[in-house]
């Protein structure tokens, strides 16, 4: 059966002692789920043992933006916020922008193109 | 280009390389004309007593007699206006198709041939079958012919994969098509303006067009154009300015298949569009253009890392390109050119999942370049300097 075929289910884990809903990509199910410690526990999942003070810098500017402004952060505000270029941002975390940053920051995954 | 153009873009700083998404810019004071002279004849056309409504009617009556010359249709009164090529797809597949039907398409559709297909499947209405491409993106006729049933209604080919670029041998399903009696559906979304669509050589009964992408109109018109001899139902009912007595929707066409207020402000601004086109050369366009796709076909493969899905060879490619980094979510690259450089793309599946699940790329997507009537060489150097720089800094 194709990909295309298949549904997109949620699966509950246990992240950080709690059972936590998260999808397919291992996003949050419910952003309200995410606390430092989830962070951690998703960064070690994706090779990170801690997490910098960059690190962290920028998941709560994520997050502060996603909480103030009911979105995600455009490309250019991700810059201006965390004053890092996508490039350096994109190395920082082992799985990247998407993958990396923004789901440790836990903001919804985003449903545009894929 | 023309030089207002060009400041424009270098004003803005950008280099939109998403025209297969839709086209940008517009052409020079498109924009304006359109709604200049949507000011002058604004009524709703055919529908009032008055001049200005005529002269809206007779403007969208001459729309049609230029649409159905650019496609080579014997009949301006089958040039159906939808709001898409989506819309208009949706309106053959459901206009055509019975109970018990069979359906062929490829692998290479769209959703919005895939996703009527799979919901009239999933309502028991119709079975479907969906032809293979091969390595160079390409669909085989032969094997169009080899799927058909004693049921096969009708054959649906995407014109030019939105994904690869690739152009596909419609002249020959065309003809297996008529042989055998079957109607045959031509997605005309990213040909349409970019290379000849001529319904008589393709022998379709019907092309699907939309009008924001290769025919630079503005986004919220799209068109259906039909074949004389082709019967489809319609689908959606209500006024049409005509036979109002009636409580049946009117069987002449062209407002058969259509019903309420048409998009007039859209109507106008594809004509005007269709006007510029012709008058520039969509051939001498579509060269210059190929020219860029190649050089930065070419740029791109001396990168390390870089993988390219759209196959080579001009003679049955667009301007069109689909590559990944290695290592990197196609995303993730489009953020960085975006971001980084002012270079807009489209990463991800191009709402053309099929495709992607047979080039392994399903799960990450790719990143599509798709190039325009307004790119320049600069850009194309400046873009292959910036997927260098990604990819060294990734590797």
């Amino acid at each position: 059966m194709s990909r295309f075929d298949q549904g997109r289910d949620r699966q509950l884990r246990w992240i950080a002692g709690r059972q936590i809903y998260l999808d397919w990509e291992n996003f949050l199910w419910d952003s309200d789920d995410w606390s430092e410690a989830v962070a951690l526990a998703l960064a070690r999942e994706s090779g990170l043992e801690t997490l910098s003070p960059t690190h962290w810098a920028v998941i709560h500017f994520l997050r502060d933006f996603y909480s103030y402004h009911g979105r995600a952060p455009m490309n250019k505000e991700i810059k201006q916020g965390t004053g890092l270029n996508l490039m350096e941002l994109e190395r920082l975390f082992p799985q990247g922008i998407k993958a990396g940053a923004k789901r440790l920051a836990g903001l919804p995954n985003p449903k545009a193109c894929l | 280009m023309t030089a207002a153009c060009a400041q424009l873009k270098d004003a803005q700083h950008m280099i939109y390389l998403d025209n297969a998404a839709t086209t940008y810019p517009k052409p020079p004071h498109l924009l304006a004309q359109m709604a200049a002279l949507y000011g002058r004849i604004g009524a709703s056309p055919g529908r009032g007593s008055h001049d200005m409504a005529a002269l809206a009617e007779e403007y969208i009556r001459q729309a049609r007699v230029k649409l159905a010359a650019f496609f080579g249709a014997p009949d301006p009164a089958r040039v159906i206006f939808t709001a898409n090529a989506t819309d208009s797809l949706n309106l053959a597949i459901q206009g055509l198709v019975q109970p018990g039907d069979h359906v062929i398409a490829t692998r290479l559709e769209h959703n919005s041939v895939l996703r009527p297909l799979y919901h009239l499947q999933r309502e028991k209405q119709i079975t479907f079958t969906l032809v293979p491409f091969d390595g160079h993106g390409v669909v085989d006729p032969q094997a169009i012919a080899a799927a058909f049933l004693p049921r096969t209604r009708l054959v649906i080919v995407n014109h030019i994969s939105n994904v690869l670029g690739t152009v596909q041998p419609v002249e020959e399903v065309g003809e297996i098509c008529a042989a055998h009696g079957i109607d045959f559906l031509v997605d005309g979304s990213q040909s349409a303006g970019q290379i000849a669509v001529d319904m008589g050589a393709i022998k379709a009964s019907a092309v699907a067009f939309t009008g924001h992408k290769s025919l630079y109109g503005p986004s919220g018109i799209g068109g259906l154009v039909l074949h004389p001899d082709l019967y489809i139902r319609p689908t959606r009912f209500g006024g049409t300015g005509i036979d109002s007595r009636d409580r049946m929707h009117t069987d002449y066409f062209p407002y058969r298949l259509e019903a309420g207020t048409p998009n007039l402000l859209g109507i106008i601004g594809l004509s005007l569009s269709l006007d510029y086109l012709l008058s520039h050369g969509i051939e001498q366009q579509h060269s210059r253009q190929m020219a860029l796709m190649e050089r930065l076909a070419s740029g791109l493969l001396e990168i390390n890392g870089i993988k390219r899905y759209s196959p080579g060879g001009a003679s049955r490619n667009s301007a069109m390109l689909t590559v990944n980094i290695d290592g990197m979510a196609s995303q993730d690259v489009a953020a960085i050119l975006d971001g980084d450089f002012d270079i807009a793309v489209r990463a991800g599946l191009h709402c053309a999942p099929l495709v992607h699940e047979d080039l392994g790329t399903s799960e990450r997507g790719a990143v599509r370049f798709s190039i325009g009537q307004f790119n320049t060489e600069a850009e194309i150097n400046r873009t292959i300097a910036a997927m260098a720089m990604i990819a060294k800094q990734h590797s």
